[in-house]
């Protein structure tokens, strides 16, 4: 199931990042690293996490979301 | 000129010609003359603000009414007949209406509404006065309460001049004549109708009245009946014609020289289907408000690289973009011209929207170098999201798209960090699976990343005014 959750979350990421290519996906790379990450990008992935897992996020989760690895984390909280 | 001359006048020219058709009974000029002079009401009861209200589906009864009333001087109050009791009560107040006239079937609703004080008429018992009344001149023809897309209704009055403006710039442009036979099948109660059965009078065609326009086959069959030459429809039906065979549909309208749309967004698909459709004829909309009738008009033809423009201004009317508040071409429209009105009805408020006689709109647009007018959305509907700006009809377009989804509202909601994020209200299709993933997967491949809606409903309808508008005021 965990393998899931995080497969989707890597689709997420791709989806919202079009030029990702796998090899330049990191669990643990910030935002800062990476190029088109601002501030709508990070509206479009909570929305996009939102819709796919069906929760929602609070405002200081959505704000301290640096990662895909903060994005899964906040996930499985949810779900758990 | 007042409205009821345009009556008088035919009749003179044309005392035998059908001027009316409604549910399968006819009128000649005369007939409806002779019966609007002598359309009378208990004049003892009216007050002196002279307004009385009409409430009442089409019907020949309704024309009578609603020209007898001003025959006798009076100004004529149009309501719809899905009128709420509240908003009734309010436009009673507002308006210091003397008494409701009603149809038949209006009259059974409105007369439980107990808030409502004043006398209430059935359309039919209205007495008959044997004597003839000599045309009077009131200033206010009629006033309607607009059905407002951002905002509450506010009172509109409407003077004869503008009326007789309006009517002479239609029938100038889109060529009407005495030899047209029009089919109507929008609410009278509605400026865009209203401005049909005006022209009809005015130039002497004979028009034929139809309750509604969702029977589309019935619209097609009495196109056919009677051998009709203009049809006026809102882009709505216009969409759902297009969904009968084409061929058919070639034959309907092989006699039609004009389909009159109004300003609702129309789509480029709607547009060149219907060309093809009415290949002798032309499809024409405008644009224009109730307190602004038919400021510009525009006449779809071969050349395809205007079709979403709303035309060019009409004969004497200006209109204006006020874009000093932002860098782009876009702004909001302005119009001034002897189709304006002066003031609002009793509301000071509305009022400030006209400066030195230029009405401003509240609609978004831009002119391009040939000086045709564009409307992009509403002023008060633009969604600021972190300085970004995002008309709603955009999102709209692009969702509407999507399988599954039969109407879509966007609009802004509050955010902590944006100002503003979008929200959409979706209607799906019967038995659609549609889900919220499938709706934001698309708007990202199809828009940019700031126009991405961030939160959805599903929801099984969507408030809209009687022309297709979204009411967006009544969503946030």
């Amino acid at each position: 199931m965990s393998v899931d959750i995080e497969t989707m979350v890597k689709n997420i990421f791709f989806e919202v990042f079009p030029n990702l290519s796998e090899s330049d996906f990191s669990w643990d790379k910030e935002q800062k690293n990476y190029e088109h990450w601002d501030s709508f990008s990070q509206l479009n992935l909570i929305t996009l996490t939102e819709a796919k897992f069906d929760i929602s996020f609070s405002f200081d989760e959505s704000i301290n979301i640096q990662s895909a690895s903060d994005l899964l984390k906040n996930i499985k909280s949810h779900l758990s | 000129m007042n409205i009821v001359d345009f009556l008088k006048n035919s009749a003179n020219k044309y005392p035998k010609k059908i001027a009316l058709i409604s549910e399968n009974n006819s009128y000649t000029f005369s007939e409806l003359w002779k019966l609007v002079q002598s359309f009378s009401l208990p004049l003892e009861l009216i007050n002196q603000e002279n307004v009385i209200s009409l409430i009442s589906e089409n019907s020949a009864s309704f024309v009578i009414a609603y020209l007898g009333i001003m025959n006798l001087g009076k100004t004529v109050h149009l309501v719809s007949p899905e009128i709420s009791e509240m908003n009734l009560t309010n436009q009673i107040t507002s308006s210091n209406s003397s008494m409701i006239i009603s149809s038949d079937t209006v009259f059974n609703k409105i007369s439980k509404f107990n808030s409502i004080k004043i006398p209430i008429f059935h359309l039919t018992d209205i007495p008959k006065n044997s004597n003839s009344f000599s045309s009077k001149s009131n200033e206010i023809a009629y006033l309607i309460y607009t059905s407002g897309t951002t905002s509450e209704p506010k009172g509109v009055g409407i003077n004869h001049s503008i009326v007789e403006f309006a009517t002479k710039n239609i029938v100038q442009i889109l060529n009407y004549s005495n030899s047209d036979i029009d089919i109507l099948p929008l609410p009278l109660h509605h400026s865009f109708g209203l401005g049909c059965l005006h022209v009809s009078l005015f130039v002497g065609s004979t028009l034929i009245l139809l309750k509604n326009s969702s029977d589309l086959q019935n619209i097609l069959d009495t196109i056919k009946k009677y051998n009709a030459t203009t049809l006026a429809a809102v882009p709505a039906t216009l969409l759902k014609f297009l969904k009968f065979n084409e061929n058919n549909l070639k034959d309907y309208f092989s006699n039609v020289r004009l389909v009159i749309t109004n300003t609702t967004k129309i789509s480029i698909n709607t547009i060149e289907n219907f060309k093809k459709i009415i290949s002798h004829g032309n499809l024409a909309t405008y644009y224009g408000l109730t307190e602004a009738s038919r400021s510009s008009f525009m006449i779809f033809d071969e050349h395809t690289s205007f079709d979403q423009s709303v035309g060019k201004p009409a004969p004497h009317v200006n209109i204006k973009i006020d874009n000093q508040m932002s860098k782009s071409k876009i702004g909001e429209i302005l119009i001034k011209g002897n189709n304006v009105i002066e003031k609002y009805w009793k509301n000071i408020e509305s009022d400030k929207n006209i400066i030195d006689g230029w009405l401003r709109t509240g609609d978004l647009g831009y002119f391009d170098d040939h000086g045709y007018l564009y409307l992009v959305g509403r002023f008060d509907d633009v969604i600021n999201i972190g300085g970004e700006k995002v008309m709603p009809d955009e999102i709209e377009e692009i969702v509407k798209q999507i399988d599954g989804v039969e109407n879509v509202a966007a609009f802004g909601i509050d955010h902590e960090i944006f100002g503003q994020v979008i929200k959409l209200h979706v209607v799906k299709s019967e038995n659609s699976n549609l889900e919220k993933l499938s709706i934001i997967k698309f708007c990202m491949k199809n828009l940019e990343k700031y126009k991405i809606p961030s939160k959805i409903d599903f929801v099984t309808n969507i408030p809209q005014t009687d022309y297709g508008k979204v009411k967006r005021f009544m969503l946030k």
